[in-house]
């Protein structure tokens, strides 16, 4: 008699409970749903708000230079010293930063996973390789490495987002090969070698599904860091540049006006410093609803 | 003890290694060059003074050149400013970074400590609740937000603190330090907090505390030393963040020290600046990383017995 | 050297603990009152879930953060319950000393074994570290860990499971204590040398006098080590007796159950071990009626509502006692 080992392993019925159970957790925690909220409506606000207004943040109204926060129509939150709309630009940085943070946290959870899946499952000299690199990568100072490798791609959105993906697939790749060392030794992955699956299907269909809880409270951790790595680079001037708005570029400038008018760096420092609160929140609440031994 | 910290200076010299020369061929593989910009000069100049920093020898050769100028401590003449050597430029910086960078570290873990057993002893209490909130704010504002906002009240609202720049001495390093500070103290508040939790839960905790020498001596022979050890091993990646938060921290307080520096021969193609700087993070972060892996296999005979 | 009187060296008195839990409050321990006197070896046996390793630690002042002891537990006639940590520690560690279920844990990693048998001596009775050190070895050699005077020198990690736990009995016993407390000392071990570290437990603490209270699920270590025996279920005690004379005649279902459950040389022809259905009941309410009865075989009517009180079998001796209503006494 064959068995037909290709199919994944029917799920124990209590895997779906687990679930259940790990989802109904985190809707209990009352401070981590309520962040999921306001991000929702902040990314919400982000990618829609832009279009109840008749401009973008681009344009330049001349009538209103430097217009004060009055919350009257048309520039809610007035307007900086070129007459561009603050609360518009704020909102289209957010789409920038926040596109970034969540593809950039999927990419380098998407890396980290598949490396440190292969390294552990491969174990021996392979898996030695595969570490020793990541730890030489570790030793380096994140700051250079993220600097210099946007500067090689030539700056540009994409070469900031390779830089910042670049730099932190590492943690997650570490934490997966540690997960997948020891499921390697497990029986059902025992059992799928012995019946003949290959290693890259075992990897796919055994170790990575089973990785996911770890990935999933890991990647919601990487979220803010993207985003804190983006605006910080383009706090510096190395990231997103004028006139293209992000949180980062719009902070910086607000800074060298801030003896002037504080409102340009107070609106998106705020909405920054919301979001990472929410994004750190919601990771809290997903370490306690998958991982309760861990508190 | 000897081989262990042997074993790993010879891995951090590895690591250093790979980073410079990683750095090298990076910043040479980067767009544009430290003359580029300058449209002004003609080809015939422009060539000439590339001449004069080598810039026109093959990379290897550069490489060599680069090599065997840090083995003789010589790092070259910066292209970005004439007449000063990178030497010059490092020298004149590194005080200022290393005096808040130290500071910075040694309140964040006095204080990040402090706040950690306060609250894990005293669980729910108004000290708990305190460090749980700066733990948010630390983590979730980042330092280029924190410090401007600090300028805008500390220096401009109430004029105790000039905004920037170093010519006040030590008041002009007290906004930097504390900025700089905050979000280590609230990584090291969370990580004493919850390592002290689960010690005090760990069962040769409860064995201590059965052989009834007191609260005072369990603590301190008992519960400090399991409780510190994760601390111990956050300054390793502390330092990185110090490192990070620096160049940030000179930008926002017009600081000249090497963060600052950095940003712009990365941004002017300063190569031998650049290179100047990497050397010397790389160093710092290896040299603490094999500094809190021998504390804690001072502490720890377990990493110790570990080959 | 205790000269043996009347007077028991322990005497707990209606001892309960209880747990405040977000679901509300549960009890664990139920209202247990044993006497145990000097010298003598008590098994408290149970499931786990049983509350028997809670009453050692409410006399040792180790429950967790939100339990709390209640009624009295006299050691020496002193309250041990109400006493502050400050007075407890001139108890714990001395007079009373206890060894825990998990040797692989129950040791400090970073502190030299040697240390931690002298911190006692040293704060206790103000012997000198070194001193105090040499008569931890003197110690370590008497649990039989060969070549004591090198390992002692040695951190735990260094010792196998078997040997760590001779390290905590040494650790209990050189303060030479009145009172013994083992929490399931070796179910963390080899069953190949758990016999070696309870006789060796036993052994000592004949010679230096010390009463124990033995908290284990396994009938079997009863049996071979303990005078007296106490049966727990839900936090209550439900048969107490001399160990030879409870284990002839069980008078509760519950223990003629265990008994059953007990693999033996004698029943090797039959082929399976008894079971007794359902899950043992593990904390909760106040239960109006004796905690056993929704898994007993011989429930009846009275058993849900009225709690049996704990009372003398007389055919069977003195210190023979059940809690059932099918033994008790007509009256």
């Amino acid at each position: 008699m064959s068995v037909d080992l290709s199919t994944p392993e029917a799920a124990p019925p209590r895997g779906v409970s687990t679930l259940r159970l790990q989802v109904r957790r985190f809707a209990a925690n009352r401070l981590a749903m309520a962040s999921v909220v306001v991000l929702t409506l902040i990314v919400l606000a982000c990618f829609f708000g832009p279009y109840a207004f008749p401009f973008t943040g681009e344009d330049a109204d001349f009538d209103f230079i430097s217009a004060p926060a009055e919350l009257s129509w048309p520039h809610l939150f007035g307007t900086d010293e070129y007459g561009r709309d603050l609360l518009v630009r704020v909102l289209e940085g957010g789409q920038v930063s926040l596109t970034i943070g969540f593809l950039g946290a999927l990419a380098a959870g998407g890396i980290g996973v598949i490396y440190g899946a292969v390294a552990g499952y491969a174990g021996g000299r392979v898996d030695g390789l595969m570490m020793r690199l990541v730890e030489i990568l570790y030793g380096f100072p994140y700051v250079i490495l993220v600097i210099l490798l946007s500067l090689l791609l030539g700056g540009g959105n994409m070469a900031l987002f390779a830089a910042i993906v670049f730099t932190l697939w590492l943690t997650p790749a570490v934490i997966v090969r540690a997960q997948a060392q020891s499921l390697a030794r497990k029986e059902f992955v025992e059992a799928a070698r012995a019946g003949g699956m290959t290693g890259s299907r075992i990897v796919l269909q055994h170790i990575v599904p089973n990785c996911i809880s770890v990935v999933i409270v890991y990647g919601s951790l990487l979220v803010p860091e993207v985003i804190l790595s983006e605006s910080f680079l383009s706090f510096l001037g190395i990231g997103i540049k004028e006139p293209q708005a992000s949180w980062g570029n719009l902070i910086s400038s607000g800074t060298s006006a801030m003896d002037s008018d504080l409102r340009l760096l107070l609106l998106p420092g705020t909405m920054l410093a919301i979001v990472l609160l929410c994004l750190n929140f919601i990771a809290d609440g997903l370490r306690d609803a998958f991982d309760p031994n861990d508190r | 003890m000897l081989r262990f910290i042997g074993k790993r200076l010879w891995h951090g010299g590895l690591t250093l290694a790979a980073l410079v020369t990683l750095t090298f061929f990076v910043m040479r593989l980067a767009p544009g060059g430290p003359f580029s910009r300058n449209r002004k000069i003609s080809p015939e100049v422009q060539a000439n003074i590339e001449a004069a920093f080598h810039l026109d020898e093959p990379l290897w050769q550069q490489f060599g050149r680069f090599v065997w100028g840090v083995l003789r401590l010589d790092l070259g003449p910066s292209t970005r400013h004439r007449d000063y050597s990178v030497n010059d430029l490092i020298a004149s910086g590194l005080p200022y970074s290393l005096t808040i960078g130290f500071w910075a570290i040694v309140i964040a873990a006095l204080v990040g400590v402090a706040f950690g057993l306060a609250g894990a002893l005293r669980r729910n209490s108004a000290t708990d609740y305190l460090a749980g909130t700066i733990g948010v704010v630390g983590i979730a504002v980042p330092i280029f937000v924190i410090g401007p906002l600090a300028q805008a009240f500390f220096s401009l609202r109430l004029e105790w603190l000039p905004v920037g720049g170093i010519t006040e001495g030590w008041r002009s390093l007290v906004l930097p330090i504390l900025v700089l500070a905050l979000p280590n103290i609230a990584y090291i508040s969370r990580i004493t907090r919850t390592s002290m939790i689960e010690t005090l839960r760990e069962n040769h905790v409860r064995t201590a505390r059965a052989k009834g020498v007191g609260w005072r001596r369990v603590l301190t022979s008992h519960v400090l030393t399991g409780a510190l050890l994760p601390v111990i091993a956050y300054l390793g990646p502390a330092t990185a963040a110090v490192i990070t938060g620096s160049i940030l921290i000179e930008t926002v307080f017009a600081v000249p020290g090497i963060g600052r520096h950095f940003v712009d021969a990365a941004l002017n193609r300063d190569y031998p600046l650049v290179m100047g700087i990497t050397l010397l993070y790389g160093s710092l972060l290896i040299l603490f990383n094999i500094a809190t892996d021998v504390v804690r296999a001072i502490l720890d005979p377990r990493i110790r017995h570990e080959r | 050297m205790t000269p043996m009187t009347a007077e028991p060296l322990l005497s707990l008195q209606d001892l309960t603990v209880r747990f405040r839990l977000p679901a509300g409050e549960t009890v664990a321990v139920d209202g247990v009152s044993l006497d145990l006197a000097p010298g003598e070896v008590l098994g408290i046996v149970g499931e786990s879930g049983s509350g028997k390793s809670q009453i050692l630690y409410a006399l040792m002042g180790l429950l967790a953060s939100n339990g709390r002891a209640g009624g009295r537990a006299l050691f020496q006639g002193q309250d041990l319950l109400s006493l502050t940590e400050a007075q407890l520690d001139r108890v714990r560690g001395q007079a009373v000393s206890m060894i825990f279920q998990d040797p692989m844990t129950s040791l400090n990693p970073y502190m030299r074994v040697v240390d931690q048998l002298a911190e006692g001596l040293v704060v206790h009775k103000g012997m000198s570290w070194a001193s105090a050190r040499a008569e931890g070895v003197r110690m370590l050699d008497r649990v039989r860990i060969p070549d004591a005077a090198r390992r002692a020198r040695l951190y735990p990690h260094e010792f196998s499971g078997g040997m760590r736990q001779r390290v905590m009995i040494a650790m209990a016993l050189l303060a030479r204590p009145r009172l013994l407390l083992a929490d399931e000392p070796t179910t963390a071990l080899d069953v190949t040398i758990q016999a070696q570290v309870l006789d060796l437990m036993a052994e000592l603490g004949r010679e230096t006098g010390a009463a124990i209270v033995l908290v284990t699920h396994d009938l079997g270590v009863v049996a071979r080590l303990c005078d007296r025996v106490a049966v727990l279920y839900g936090g209550r005690v439900m048969e107490e007796g001399a160990a030879e004379a409870l284990f002839d005649a069980p008078a509760h279902p519950y223990t003629r159950g265990l008994l059953a459950a007990m693999p033996r040389l004698e029943t090797t022809l039959t082929p399976r071990l008894g079971t007794i259905p359902g899950t043992p009941r593990s904390g909760g309410a106040m239960l109006a009626g004796c905690p056993f009865a929704p898994r007993c075989e011989a429930r009846f009517d009275r058993c849900t509502h009225e709690r049996p009180a704990l009372h003398p079998l007389r055919s069977q001796g003195p210190g023979r006692r059940a809690a059932c209503h099918l033994s008790e006494p007509a009256t």
